[in-house]
């Protein structure tokens, strides 16, 4: 060792570093990033997913998105779900969290319950969700005389997208609930009891006190449902389908069906896809960039 | 007139965390109960207990689904695709945190970068990729795409969490005579264990939890896994909820037994993925 | 500590078990074969010597009628074993109904295509042009299929594909009702109005709407534009296949539709098709805007059910008033099957003198070859007889991304987000797109 020049030893590192990560990086390569790169070469093609030929089109593909009104109707209605849902989980999730801790001798036995759905898979969720929204509502409804609860929840556009709204909360709200908890419990109690002698109410402590002191637990929540929310198929698919007609119809469910169904346009479809990775990509760094800023601002 | 606030307070957030437990579980619950009614009794009244227990929905459900195959199936599919990701990106991300050079900031990016790709535009090439290397229908080989799929997620957190490892130790180890990879089993494994501890966690749910790529991977129906039996049950009963819902039981019942002996690590191990991601 | 060290001995072990295990199964079970370019044949004569082995894979869309094909499979595998001394294995892959197409795309374009794979008549077009059928014409089978129900799955002259569901249907009917109440199928618009109002005066929900999944709501539209297209407007189809016509010119169908959509049943989003079917067995509704081959499930439900067909009226002039011939799921042979020769035996099992006409009864599929010699139901008696009338056509081929979109438009129109005219403007967007396309 005591011979070797920097040069030399950067060199045995470098190599070291390749040997450890030759077997991820194999992997890697193979099933994702291969993929990945020929996934964005069928969105320069006309490929259809079918036939054995394709033309490569260049940014036809591209530019005819621009003009694609279902492409930007389940664009917005992504954004309208994302905004929804990123709002609804966290106030969901936090208000959980907070319930539970500030009521310790019950903290484990709650914990346990809001955290469950998150084990169970959407597409099970889903179904358990639809026998409620397609026969046990009405049921209530016709039965008990709970006439509020008589909506088309899967038909109407309107309360079908409460219902997803609902089932994905009831997915993840617990697994964010789980975080803020953690971050909770890292407040300092005599923080808090300084401002209770203080005078402030538990409004004020909540607001000037904790919440600022678990905002890197918000960025990490606000990061994953955003994520999330943009990616959301599993539980649209099995509630609705998209419908009726495209009314729920999110982007990843629209890119789904232009590549499957109709004209199994499997290059556009692609090129839709490559669209919504940049979107996601866009509003992740800007959403990381704010919330970072606000902690360090803290 | 302290205690009396309080004691409402009591009252309310108790009242509150209740109203959110039955919320949370009602799906399961009414899944669960009417799983056992006949179809009749079903449509008659949702709400109300079986009036007897028909366990025969069950018994057709668990035999229609193959229920013990598709079960093991699944299992060697997530413990060895566990396995493989916690070793591959074990190694690649201790590596990459220890060693501070243009390439290892490179491979770094290169491995995190993808994590926001959208699985539907990688799912037809990737399928074309099973076919090429011949492991189409096959658990073991299929368990090499969930690594590949999932190491990126897997590294950036081992890479996190050694950074917080003081370096004294494994220096002493090489000192002493250890071989890098030596190093690694013996002294720097062991002390990832918390970290470890989470992934294997956050990756098994995730691959027991999959269906879109095991539909297309798997085609042989001695190995599909639950999700997949559990899906062309759906397609022959699809009029039939007694038989939809015992299903459903049946696919959620392993993930919940899981949870109910592992909870506390389950808990702790998603904490520690997320505030030290 | 103790715990943690056996487990990374476990994931060592399995470990160890991953770098060996890939090539034993893949070898022996793997039917991926269509890249293994000369499997081993075998002296096709019959002799003593030890058989030989084969392996089939079959994809279908029929995950209701999965025991009946096992079966059907399992005889297949027998029948083989004593007259050919082959050892045939049958994987049969059955996704459910929405999954089926983008599993079975996968395949094909993965150049792993089943042998044999069941798909929709309207996409033979599609498929033949991509290369994706085998021409059947010279197979014993061709000669057996009745010629209305060939014509169907032939194109340019070749016969591509067996069919399994072929169906002359229109409207569902409780008979049981309609006598109580001394109704008789209608020939006219009015009549049909008619009869709504009989049946509601009397306490029946006339039609049953089941529109959860999309193709339901749509066969209102195969039904009223073969009607129209049949009766009246012979060349709209061709017009619009060359961009020269529209939904406008067919606008009268709105008028059957929406007398459908009033007198039907309440929470039509939330009802699946096959819950539909139940319902109506029930007597939740009289009439349902379905196929025969919903009468499997009908039948089941209540076996008790007296089910008929009548054809759906538009207007007034009865010459429109036709029942739909069409054939759905047709069962085609992939030319790249390298098992050609046990491929083509088993589409022509399909038909097989002997034995088809027992799994044709059991799945409740109507008879459409020589070989089928049970009693037709009487529900497809009351179609049988508008066919006789010469009050019948074939259905049409619309693109098959329009006749999506008018699923998805027929939905929404029903929970009253688009209107009328908003459909005629998309439908004939999404015409003259797929137009572009093909």
């Amino acid at each position: 060792m005591y011979g070797t020049t920097a040069m030399q030893q950067k060199k045995i590192k470098n190599l070291q570093l390749i040997i450890f990560c030759a077997p991820a990086l194999i992997v890697y390569i193979i099933f994702k990033l291969y993929p990945a790169g020929s996934g964005f070469f069928y969105a320069l093609t006309n490929w259809n997913g079918l036939n054995k030929t394709y033309d490569i089109v260049g940014f036809s593909n591209f530019v005819e998105i621009l003009s694609d009104r279902y492409f930007w109707n389940s664009i917005l209605f992504t954004m309208k779900y994302v905004i929804v849902f990123v709002l609804v989980a966290n106030v969901v999730a936090l208000t959980l969290a907070v319930a539970i801790e500030s009521r310790p001798k019950a903290r484990g036995f709650f914990r346990t319950i809001f955290y469950m759905p998150n084990m169970i898979s959407m597409v099970i969720g889903g179904y358990m969700w639809m026998f409620i929204f397609t026969k046990a509502l009405y049921y209530l409804a016709d039965n008990h005389g709970f006439k509020w609860l008589d909506h088309s929840w899967i038909g109407d556009p309107n309360y079908s997208f409460i219902a997803i709204i609902i089932v994905s909360t009831w997915g993840t709200a617990g697994y964010l609930m789980i975080i803020y908890i953690a971050a909770l419990q890292g407040v300092p109690d005599n923080v808090k009891e300084a401002a209770v002698v203080d005078g402030a109410s538990p409004w004020q402590c909540f607001w000037r006190i904790t919440f600022p002191l678990i905002r890197h637990a918000l960025t990490i929540c606000i990061f994953w449902t955003l994520n999330a929310g943009f990616q959301v198929f599993d539980v649209i698919y099995t509630l609705t389908g998209g419908g009726p007609g495209r009314a729920t119809q999110s982007v990843a469910i629209h890119i789904y069906e232009e590549a499957f169904r109709g004209n199994i346009r499997y290059g556009y479809a692609t090129a839709k896809s490559t669209v919504l990775f940049v979107i996601v990509l866009i509003v992740t760094a800007i959403q990381l960039k704010i919330t970072s800023r606000k902690e360090q601002e803290w | 007139m302290v205690g009396k606030n309080k004691t409402i307070g009591n009252i309310f957030v108790y009242a509150f965390l209740f109203i959110a437990a039955l919320f949370t579980l009602s799906p399961l619950v009414l899944a669960l109960i009417n799983s056992f009614k006949t179809n009749r009794e079903l449509l008659v009244n949702v709400m109300s207990l079986p009036d007897e227990l028909h366990f025969e929905n069950y018994q057709r459900t668990f035999e229609k689904m193959n229920y013990l195959r598709s079960f093991l199936n699944t299992a060697f599919l997530a413990v060895l695709s566990v396995a493989l990701i916690v070793l591959f990106s074990a190694l690649a991300g201790w590596r990459l945190c220890r060693t501070k050079t243009k390439l290892s900031r490179f491979l770094l990016k290169l491995f995190i970068f993808s994590m926001l790709i959208p699985f539907s535009s990688i799912m037809i090439p990737l399928y074309k990729v099973t076919l090429q290397l011949k492991i189409k229908n096959s658990l073991v080989g299929l368990a090499f795409v969930y690594a590949g799929l999932g190491v990126s997620m897997a590294i950036f957190l081992y890479n996190g969490f050694v950074k917080n490892i003081p370096k004294e130790i494994e220096e002493a180890a090489s000192i002493d005579g250890c071989s890098p990879l030596q190093t690694f089993f013996l002294v720097v494994f062991p002390m990832l264990k918390p970290i470890t501890a989470t992934i294997c966690i956050s990756n098994a749910l995730w691959i027991w939890n999959d269906f879109l790529l095991p539909l297309i991977v798997i085609s042989d129906n001695k190995k599909y896994t639950l999700l997949l039996s559990t899906n062309t049950l759906f397609g022959q009963y699809s009029s039939d909820w007694t038989a939809i819902l015992s299903a459903l039981i049946l696919a959620a019942l392993p993930v919940i037994i899981f949870y109910a002996f592992f909870q506390k690590k389950i808990l702790k191990g998603i904490v520690d993925g997320s505030l030290k991601g | 500590m103790k715990k943690f060290a056996s487990i990374i001995l476990a994931f060592i072990v399995l470990l160890t078990m991953a770098a060996c295990a890939p090539s034993t199964p893949k070898e022996t079970k793997d039917p991926g074969k269509a890249t293994d370019p000369a499997p081993v044949k075998t002296d096709p004569v019959k002799t003593d010597a030890e058989p030989r082995k084969a392996e089939l894979s079959i994809m279908m869309s029929f995950p209701q009628f999965m025991d009946q094909w096992e079966t059907y499979a399992k005889q297949f595998e027998e029948k083989m074993l004593k007259e050919e001394n082959i050892e045939v294995t049958v994987h049969l892959e059955m996704p459910s109904s929405d999954q089926y197409e983008s599993v079975l795309q996968a395949r094909l374009t993965g150049d792993d295509a089943p042998d044999l794979y069941t798909l929709h008549c309207n996409n033979l077009g599609t498929y033949n042009k991509a290369g994706n059928l085998y021409d059947l014409s010279d197979q014993p089978l061709a000669s057996l299929i009745y010629d209305n129900v060939k014509e169907t799955v032939t194109i340019d002259g070749k016969l591509l594909a067996v069919p399994i569901e072929s169906q002359a249907w229109g409207v569902l009917y409780n008979k049981a009702i309609f006598a109580e109440l001394n109704l008789s199928p209608p020939d006219t618009l009015s009549d049909l109005n008619n009869i709504c109002t009989v049946l509601k005066e009397n306490g029946y929900t006339p039609f049953m709407l089941a529109f959860q999944e999309q193709w339901v709501p749509q066969l209102m539209t195969a039904l009223t534009l073969g009607d129209i297209v049949s009766g009246k407007l012979n060349d709209w189809l061709e017009r619009m296949y060359k961009d020269e016509g529209s939904y406008e010119e067919v606008r009268e169908i709105f008028d059957v539709i929406d007398l459908i959509i009033e007198n039907g049943t309440d929470r039509a989003m939330e009802q699946g098709s096959e819950a539909g079917a139940a319902d109506f067995a029930m007597g939740k509704a009289a009439m349902f805007v379905q196929g025969t081959w919903a009468s499997n499930t009908i039948m089941t439900t209540n076996p008790d059910m007296e089910l008929g067909v009548f054809a759906l009226p538009i207007n007034e002039d009865p010459n429109c008033t036709r029942v739909n011939l069409s054939t759905s799921t047709t069962l085609a042979v992939h030319p790249s099957s390298s098992e050609m020769d046990l491929a083509l035996k088993f589409a022509n099992y399909v038909l097989d003198e002997k034995d088809s006409s027992g799994l044709f009864q059991s799945c409740s599929f109507n008879p459409l070859a020589t070989c089928h010699d049970y009693e037709a139901y009487s529900w497809v008696a009351d179609a049988s007889d508008y066919v006789a009338r010469g009050r019948a056509y074939q259905d049409l081929v619309l693109p098959s991304s329009v006749t999506d979109e008018q699923g998805r438009l027929l939905q929404e129109y029903y929970v009253k987000t688009v209107t009328v005219d908003d459909i005629i403007t998309r439908l004939d967007e999404a015409f003259k797109a797929a137009n572009a396309l093909n």
